[in-house]
């Protein structure tokens, strides 16, 4: 099955303009994205919770392993394009429980933001001047979002909020892996594919 | 050569000429042999063929540039990924309290942990989180990502979404990770470790997912009432339903009724086999406490127990082999059907059991456990005691009104002491709810190779005890026991291993004794202070104890224990809450709190 095919055409549209930020923040759903890249590409777990943690949708994709040509055409928006747009926003769209918020593990996730009217942020992403960092107390590690979405702030907190305190907001990234290992090692990735 | 050739004489027609490709070389073969040609030097002109059509030019097509080698495909410039995804179930949202709702945890009534240990400095280090994994029969991809996909039960425990009143061991976190992925599960854990605690969790755990939607918890009669005081405690979210009485109105609850989880005792089962066998009985867990009531295959318990449809079936016992190894084949035969046949060898039997028992005792957890635990047992009276019970009080406050304002203390003590007598034993039929469950725990304890104390205000009732614990060769230790026979009846306990039990009065065995070899505490009866109940309590409890303590005090529901011990409880909260971490308890009742025992119209004359 061929669930998304973009065109080159797509990701030239590199400048989007973010979506207008909808739907309201409680109750919270909250969806983690997670990318991953191994020997067989680039693919991503997506896993939605609601308020307290508990899994209520778990989304995988197949790897996608760009050549040479495509590194060479989509160049420095290669990267963004593939976490953003390929496979996180598939992900996401592909889910039928829409998340009042993304948290992500891959800083160029964060573009999603320009593509979906949800706000995102990441954990454990590099000190860069393209990220505005969230106070600490969400997350045993560091959590950001993007400098040109800076006006989400407002919206991140009130949505953050809602979210039960226990939640590290790091942790499930980690179910995912697992779960992502998981399904793999059961064939799941090929049968998709 | 022939000087007149033409272009006939070549035998070519001017055709011929067209299809010439002038790019190649015409064959010399096709000029000969039929044509002989003189290629001799010859001055002679002649004459060139004639060309009177126009020359055909067939050029053939050369390699293009999209050819290879010239130049490869470029391939795919778009990418295309599939994606697969699983939905599980939702929390129902009747059981889901919103943050918002968030209540400031006060602690409840009846039970205390003390004494908590300093634990080992760690170096910092975090512990891994206790996680829940699919067990190695979850065959479905979907079942065991929603296993994996479960947050910590660290973080759950510690969230808004399923409060607990106390914080919970890291081996009762275990537990219960243990038991939410199983269908068939038996928590053996020692007594005092918890077993309740965890099996309501795990419980509340899978209702709030969504995986379980009805639940069946059977459990020995006097042990029903506690069994809804804990579940208030550790799943306030979690409606339950008590079987009643009447058989009809039984009936009605087992097929009718919507309630998440019912509570229903042995006996009342082994009635309802008949509806129990309905296609429409299905519970998604079965519950047995104290498992093993079913440990006589042949039993009609046993028989109508197994029979219950039901999608998970586990079983809580401290002892899953009192006599034989038979008694946990049997307690399978409900917990995994087919599993341990009947005639399996010893030898054979952890092998087969080993992935579905889980079993921790108090040497095994001391280092995560409070040096005390105390906690009360509610029971419900049996019912000639409640009959008793009930004239007794109901006379008994007639006669008190009529006493108008002669009235004193001492007349209200009277009743107060005679209803705790009820409380104790029937003084007709000497049936006891106290008593049945003392039994059953001491039974444990002696499994268990261990000693307890049972205290009483009384002595008559510990020479009842004493005899129906004869098996665990009990010691008296009173008032009329003379004083040259003490010492030796404190040494046989502490010396012998199968004297498991001491039965004392809180006069005589409160203070001054040292029996920190002992690691269980019951107060059959409460005493009126509370200060002589800790003393008594730490007769086991004191320097050089090597295992935690647990304290049962077993209070009567609906009864004047059950007054007692709330006014107690709530005096001891306002001292320390007052007082932080005050260690002295609060002072014992006052003449206006033991009137207010009673509904009474009639007072003492003041003044």
């Amino acid at each position: 099955m061929n669930d998304n095919a973009p065109t080159a055409a797509t990701a030239a549209t590199a400048k989007l303009a973010p979506v207008a930020l909808a739907g309201p923040a409680s109750p919270a759903v909250v969806g983690f994205l997670s990318i991953v890249t191994d020997a067989s590409g680039v693919f991503g777990g997506y896993l939605v919770t609601n308020a307290w943690g508990r899994p209520l949708e778990f989304r995988l994709s197949t790897a996608v392993q760009p050549n040479r040509v495509q590194q060479i055409l989509y160049g420095p928006t290669l990267t963004e394009y593939l976490h953003a747009e390929l496979i996180g926003k598939t992900l996401i769209e592909k889910t039928s429980a829409q998340p009042t918020i993304v948290v992500t593990d891959s800083p160029a996730a964060l573009g999603l933001r320009a593509r979906l009217g949800v706000p995102v942020v990441c954990v454990n992403a590099p000190a860069s001047d393209d990220l505005l960092p969230l106070p600490a107390g969400r997350c045993t590690a560091t959590l950001s979002y993007g400098a040109k979405f800076a006006d989400d702030r407002a919206v991140l907190d009130d949505r953050l909020e809602a979210i039960d305190p226990a939640v590290d907001l790091a942790e499930p990234f980690g179910r995912i892996r697992e779960a992502m290992a998981e399904a793999r090692k059961m064939g799941v990735t090929n049968r998709a594919a | 050569m022939r000087p007149d050739v033409t272009d006939d004489d070549l035998g070519r027609t001017p055709d011929d000429f067209d299809t010439v490709d002038v790019l190649e070389f015409a064959p010399l073969a096709a000029w000969s042999p039929t044509h002989d040609l003189d290629l001799a030097f010859s001055s002679e002109a002649h004459s060139l063929a004639r060309f009177d059509s126009p020359l055909g030019v067939g050029v053939k097509e050369a390699r293009l540039l999209n050819q290879t080698p010239w130049v490869r495909t470029l391939g795919r410039l778009d990418f295309a990924i599939s994606t697969e995804g699983w939905k599980f179930p939702a929390p129902p949202t009747d059981l889901v309290r919103p943050p918002a709702q968030r209540l400031e945890s006060s602690k409840p009534a009846g039970r205390e942990v003390i004494d908590l240990p300093t634990l080992p400095d760690d170096g910092g280090v975090r512990k891994p989180p206790i996680r829940i994994r699919p067990t190695a029969d979850t065959v479905l991809i979907k079942d065991r990502l929603l296993y994996l996909l479960q947050p910590p039960l660290d973080d759950i425990f510690n969230g808004r979404a399923l409060e607990v009143p106390f914080e919970l061991f890291p081996y009762q976190r275990e537990g219960i990770a243990f038991m939410v992925p199983r269908h068939s599960a038996l928590l053996a854990d020692e007594m005092g470790l918890g077993k309740t605690a965890q099996s309501i969790l795990a419980l509340r755990l899978l209702f709030h997912q969504g995986i379980v939607r009805s639940a069946l918890l059977i459990a020995p009669k006097q042990l029903i009432h506690n069994w809804g005081r804990e579940l208030k405690l550790w799943a306030p979210d979690l409606p339950f339903e008590v079987f009643p009485n009447d058989p009809e109105a039984r009936r009605t609850t087992w097929l009718t009724s919507n309630c998440p989880l019912k509570l229903i005792n042995y006996e009342a089962v082994s009635r309802d086999a008949e509806v129990i066998a309905d296609p429409r009985t299905y519970f998604d867990v079965v519950l047995l406490d104290e498992a093993q009531r079913i440990k006589n295959k042949d039993s009609r318990t046993a028989e109508v127990v197994c029979s219950i449809r039901r999608g998970r079936s586990w079983a809580l016992t401290g002892t899953p082999i009192e006599n034989s190894v038979d008694d946990l084949i049997n307690i399978f035969a409900f917990v995994d059907p087919g599993r341990v046949p009947s005639d399996t060898p010893t030898k054979r039997l952890a092998a087969l059991t080993c992935d579905s028992i889980l079993r921790r005792t108090k040497d095994q957890v001391q280092t995560e456990m409070p040096a005390k635990m105390v906690k009360d047992l509610e029971l419900e009276l049996t019912p000639a005691q409640r009959t008793a019970y009930d004239r007794a009080e109901n006379d008994g406050i007639v006669h008190l009104n009529e006493l108008g304002q002669t009235i004193t203390v001492q007349h209200v003590f009277q009743l107060v002491m005679r209803l705790k007598q009820i409380c104790n034993f029937d003084p007709l039929t000497g049936e006891s709810a106290k008593l049945e469950q003392l039994i059953t725990d001491m039974d444990e304890v002696a499994a268990n190779g261990r000693k307890a104390i049972i205290f009483s205000q009384w002595v008559e009732p510990l020479e009842v005890i004493a005899k129906a614990l004869g098996k665990h060769n009990p010691l008296l230790y009173h008032g009329r026991v003379p004083q040259k026979d003490r010492t030796p009846i404190l040494d046989r306990f502490k010396a012998d291993p199968d004297a498991h039990v001491i039965l004392m009065t809180y006069g005589t065995g409160s203070v001054g004794l040292n029996l920190q070899f002992t690691n269980y505490v019951f107060l059959f009866d409460r005493w009126w202070n509370p200060a002589v109940e800790d003393q008594a309590i730490n007769r086991a409890h004191r320097i050089g104890q090597q295992h935690p303590v647990t304290v049962t005090r077993f209070l009567c529901e609906s009864t004047i224990e059950q007054r007692i011990a709330g006014v107690l409880e709530a005096k001891r909260k306002v001292f320390n809450d007052l007082i932080a971490n005050a260690e002295k308890p609060a002072a014992m009742l006052t003449e206006d709190e033991i009137f207010g025992l009673f509904d009474l119209k009639a007072r003492p004359k003041r003044g």
